[in-house]
């Protein structure tokens, strides 16, 4: 190989601000429900082409920047121009997190219309629990509007007017955020404390040595991990051979040894899973829903 | 012995309601009381941090919401009064939107908190934008962002929560790419280590400290043992120790509080497995089948 051109920079995404940038928003929406609506028009074994040729040169983008050496290598006949290839993938990297974003941000949107097809629905047939998706659109618009306004300049409205609507606002938001949103988030959370406490004293019986062994192990990491595990043992020197039966002492070589075995066994496992799967995927060898039925 | 075996069958309400009370107590009596025992990875932690070179940032990714509050946000308030302590200017990012939210009121909160103790000692006060900038919520992939902020952090990140160019804050302003970053701390309940690991951190030979759960801990000791981790705070645990290690042994601190409850959390359901156990014995010798299979 004696020469790669460079990654093609002009084409990926630039950085503008001011008017430039509603021009650039709205010119991206377009270009962007144009492309969504050619390839919805497209015949589906051609759109399944078009799907497996972008998946494949993602894929490649990444491989072949973290595989080709950076560096020229000596008495190498054209390794200078594959580094060179290789540096400007690299330089390439902010603008494919940038292309990552906006794609990404595509899927919100889509995300948002699959919620409001399914929650009108709701509403419209007056389905059961209707009034769910009803809070749903009411909670979605109040937390919309409500956080807009908070952040955004209002001076124009004139210094009181700002000010009182702005207040409003971010009361209502630290109702509508902290009042609701954080508790009710915390709450679902929460709620695995007490299944966890009824499943451990129903199921969690020593029916073999393998149960004992851990039941044991788990009864010395929970208790050496908190506060009273070390209080339970203080009365046993903190150096010298008894130090290692301090409940904290025990933990800590548990997880560090017959954990940390055990850990790097299952990632080793889970790595190799992880190239087959990946393979697959970058290949497009993978077959679901999507290939088989959708497209 | 029939006692034993009826109080399998106990009402699981019962049980909800003494978990309530086991947990409650603690968190309102708030305990000042800090471990002693400081585990190697914490201590491994304070030391990374303290290496920051003055003109390097820390990123501090957060990936938690509101579920895992209680763990994530002690971990990352120790950290944040370490790094103003230090004077050392950290970024914050988040890949969740409540996460994002809750990381940026915390900081606040933590600014506001150690300048009462500065304007006491006539110190000059901490501020938004210059002593650290939060640049609000990223979405898409993960492996391009990572590895695009560490080529041209600027272009990547652009802009603070509030709108503000990261070239007007000073906090921000001198930050080029993955030379300008000292350290990247993984807030998480979700585990990006990966991530960081794979894209910036090993690569570019930046430490990267982790902080999860507790229940997602356990993974992280093989990366700890290879140096792919420099430290690590394990769940809130990790955070009252680290408490510890900054100054705040005997003061009264949320996770300070959460590890007294812990305590008396995991003693309950020590004692309700002992007990559940016994009741299984005493059923099985006096071949009494009616306890013991009833979850939820």
């Amino acid at each position: 190989m004696g020469y790669l051109p460079d990654f093609p920079m002009a084409l990926l995404p630039v950085s503008v601000h001011g008017k430039m940038l509603a021009v650039y928003i709205f010119g991206a929406l377009m270009a962007g429900a144009a492309g969504l609506v050619a390839l919805m028009a497209v015949p589906p074994r051609y759109r399944k082409i078009v799907v497996v040729g972008v998946t494949f040169f993602g894929g490649l983008y990444f491989s072949l920047e973290f595989l080709l050496p950076h560096q020229p290598v000596a008495h190498i006949p054209g390794s200078a121009g594959v580094a060179r290839f290789a540096n400007s993938l690299t330089r390439a990297k902010p603008n494919i997190a940038d292309w990552a974003m906006v794609i990404a941000s595509f899927t919100l949107l889509l995300g948002t219309f699959n919620l409001f097809a399914i929650h009108s629905r709701a509403v419209k047939k007056k389905t059961e629990g209707w009034y769910n998706s009803l809070a749903f659109f009411i909670t979605f618009f109040l937390i919309l509007i409500v956080g807009i306004l908070k952040d955004s300049p209002v001076s124009k409205l004139g210094p009181g007017a700002a000010k009182g609507l702005q207040s409003v606002c971010t009361s209502l938001y630290g109702i509508l955020f902290d009042g609701f949103v954080q508790n009710l988030d915390a709450t679902m959370f929460s709620l695995i404390a007490f299944y966890i406490v009824s499943a451990a004293y129903r199921a969690f019986r020593v029916r073999s040595a393998e149960a004992g062994l851990m039941m044991g192990t788990a009864g010395i990491i929970m208790l050496g991990l908190v506060p009273v595990g070390a209080w339970l043992t203080n009365w046993l020197p903190s150096t010298g051979l008894l130090a290692s039966l301090r409940l904290e002492n025990i933990t800590y070589w548990l997880l560090t040894w017959p954990n940390m075995a055990a850990q790097r066994a299952i990632e080793f496992g889970l790595a190799i899973g992880a190239v087959a799967m990946s393979l697959r995927i970058w290949l497009s060898l993978e077959r679901g829903s999507f290939f088989d039925r959708q497209l | 012995m029939r006692f034993l075996i009826r109080l399998q069958n106990i009402d699981r309400r019962i049980l909800y309601v003494l978990v309530a009370i086991v947990l409650s107590v603690p968190l309102i009596i708030r305990p000042a009381k800090h471990p002693e025992t400081v585990f190697p990875e914490v201590r491994k932690t304070y030391d990374t941090i303290d290496a920051v070179k003055p003109d390097n940032i820390v990123l501090l990714s957060v990936s938690w919401g509101a579920g895992t509050q209680a763990e994530n946000d002690p971990q990352m308030q120790a950290l944040m009064r370490h790094m103003f302590a230090n004077n050392t200017k950290f970024v914050v990012m988040s890949w969740s939107l409540v996460g994002s939210e809750l990381s940026y009121q915390s900081g606040m909160h933590v600014q506001a908190d150690v300048n009462k103790q500065r304007s006491r000692e006539g110190k000059p006060l901490l501020e938004y934008g210059k002593d650290w900038a939060h640049v609000g919520y990223k979405t898409g992939s993960i492996s391009a962002i990572v590895s695009g902020l560490g080529e041209n952090f600027q272009q990547v990140m652009k802009q603070d929560r509030n709108g503000t160019p990261l070239t007007e804050l000073a906090a921000t302003r001198n930050i080029k790419n993955y030379r300008d970053i000292g350290a990247v701390v993984d807030l998480t309940s979700v585990g990006l280590m990966g991530y960081w690991i794979a894209y910036l951190t090993t690569p570019k030979h930046i430490p990267l400290i982790y902080c999860p759960t507790a229940v997602m801990s356990a993974t992280a000791y093989p990366y700890l043992d290879s140096g792919q981790l420099s430290g690590m705070l394990n769940g809130v645990m990790g955070a009252v120790q680290y408490e510890t290690l900054v100054g705040q042994a005997d003061v009264a601190t949320d996770a300070s509080a959460s590890s007294w409850a812990l305590s008396a959390a995991h003693i309950y359901i020590i004692l309700l497995i002992v007990l559940g156990n016994l009741g299984y014995l005493v059923a099985r010798k006096t071949g009494d089948r009616s306890g013991g299979s009833k979850l939820g």
